[in-house]
């Protein structure tokens, strides 16, 4: 029987890096989305300003 | 791109409620364990992790071999997603694991049969990310990527056997707990319920991930396309 | 077309070409057996300082330094051997030549197997003499040989893709090794068993494993080197 002190520290431990992992992951598709949404917006603005040959 | 379909933000949203819901039962519902009382609590959500990174291997190597019989590259980018999500909730399982290994057997590590596999599969799947990083072509690399994952997805039962076989034959000597210890406390059907919600819960956060994957890596195709074509 | 009486002789044929190809090129310049043949020895004897190569711990830490050389060593090999035909253009050539493309595949993984040997040849007695213990026994020299063949079977595949890549050398090991990891362990028990002189029935799981290994990989292989080796 472990000390109920000790536990909760492991526990809390282990579900924070679950939280920040995820959590990270998440974000991360998000940043990547908003970058090739730009990156499209971007193409699109130059095709426009310069017509096609 | 297309706007985000309903199926996916439904499933989003389940998501959502079922992971609110599997901490609740988690911490409200299912008992403390008699011996590792709270760490224990840890093993629920790091074996859903787990199956779930096994999962998507399985949907990885199918895929990959789809994409060289078929060679649609729409294969390649499911391939690529079931990789990537793969390798971060095995992270977490791995991760979590050892946080629980420290208490219960003394160690974070031990070098069971289950965990060093994880650890080869997760270095499978860094050397996948690393092979894709090198090559340009998308065609070349949607076939490399394929065939990698095939030898890996092959490999990888042979390896964790291999291992077991070794370690029948060396006990797990270090904390001194019974090889292969996970999940060796007696499990109560609340443990049992609280488990099995938690492979839902995950299994469905998977899907819902992996289409946010599958999404990105065709906006991702149609930026390079766009670009290509600028170029000319 | 011209019907081939005996395709498979000329499949053979193919293979030894290659093999031949390799072998020969390989004595006049000399520059892969060299490369992987000074760097093995020069594990062998850093391992010397690494770990405390006691006479009674030998037996155990024989097998594990051996094959962590032979891996690294043949990684050198692997490497080498495929880059040499991307530098020198012999791919493209080899590629139009009409011939199953497998043959290819077996060509090069007999050449790269070869080439194993042969520093497994010059390492084994080097290491006896060093330190001392007799390391050339038949069961050892059957593990080498098997362990060589697992090696070689995926190496060969692997290298053809490292080699197309832009990181090349640095990315044959990072796909090899977590793939190879059952030959490893199991070459390394099967040795250890030799070397302590185990009853033959404790040693089987692992020659099995070895086999077992040998058989699926080079299937496999052979299936999958087509896609790996379109131009």
């Amino acid at each position: 029987m472990i000390s109920y002190a000790i536990s909760i520290k492991y526990m809390l431990a282990g579900y924070a890096i679950i939280f920040i992992v995820l959590g990270t992951y998440i974000v991360s598709l998000f940043i990547r989305w908003q970058r090739f949404k730009r990156d499209l917006e971007t193409i699109r603005n130059l095709e426009k300003e310069i017509p096609a040959q | 791109m297309k706007s985000q379909p309903k199926l996916l933000t439904l499933l989003t949203v389940l998501s959502v409620i079922l992971f609110i819901g599997a901490l609740a039962m988690v911490f409200l519902y299912a008992p403390l364990e008699a011996v590792m009382n709270y760490v224990q609590k840890i093993f629920y959500f790091h074996i859903a992790n787990a199956w779930v990174g096994m999962l998507g291997f399985i949907v990885a190597a199918t895929a990959g071999v789809i994409y060289l019989v078929k060679k649609d590259l729409k294969w390649d980018i499911v391939e690529m997603a079931a990789v990537e999500i793969s390798l971060v909730f095995f992270f977490i399982a791995i991760i979590t694991g050892s946080i629980w290994a420290k208490p219960s057997w003394g160690t974070f590590w031990t070098w069971d049969a289950r965990l060093t596999t994880a650890a080869i599969l997760e270095m499978i799947y860094l050397a996948y990310l690393l092979l894709r990083k090198g090559i340009e072509d998308p065609e070349r690399r949607a076939r490399f990527s394929a065939v990698y994952t095939l030898i890996g997805a092959i490999s990888v039962p042979v390896s964790f056997l291999s291992i077991r076989i070794w370690q029948t034959i060396h006990p797990a000597v270090i904390g001194g707990g019974t090889s292969g210890a996970q999940g060796s406390f007696g499990m109560t059907p609340a443990m049992l319920m609280t488990m099995f919600f938690c492979l839902a819960t995950f299994s469905v956060i998977f899907v819902a991930l992996l289409w946010y994957r599958i999404r990105l890596g065709r906006l991702a195709e149609q930026v390079d396309q766009l670009k290509y074509q600028f170029m000319q | 077309m011209p019907t081939s009486k005996r395709p498979s002789f000329d499949y053979l044929k193919a293979i030894g070409a290659i093999v031949w190809k390799d072998l020969a090129s390989e004595m006049r310049s000399r520059e892969l057996l060299s490369a992987m043949l000074v760097f093995a020895l020069l594990v062998i004897l850093i391992f010397n300082f690494a770990i405390e190569l006691q006479p009674t711990l030998r037996t155990t830490i024989t097998p594990g330094v051996l094959w962590v050389t032979f891996a690294f060593a043949g990684t050198l090999g692997l490497n080498r051997s495929m880059a040499i035909e991307k530098d020198r253009g012999c791919l493209d050539g080899l590629l139009l030549a009409p011939v199953d493309r497998s043959a290819i595949y077996f060509g090069k993984a007999l050449g790269n197997l070869a080439f194993m040997l042969i520093i497994a040849m010059i390492v084994l007695p080097i290491y006896s003499l060093l330190y001392n213990i007799n390391i050339l026994i038949p069961g050892l020299l059957l593990v080498v040989l098997l362990g060589s063949i697992g090696y070689v079977a995926v190496g060969t595949l692997l290298s053809s893709m490292a080699v197309q890549t832009r990181t090349r050398e640095v990315l044959l090991p990072v796909l090899l090794f977590p793939v190879i990891v059952p030959v490893l362990l199991a070459a390394v028990k099967a040795s250890s068993g030799f070397l302590q002189n185990l009853p033959m029935n404790e040693i089987w799981p692992w020659l099995n494993i070895l086999i077992a290994y040998d058989v699926i990989f080079t299937a496999v292989a052979f299936i999958v080197f087509d896609y790996v080796i379109e131009e």
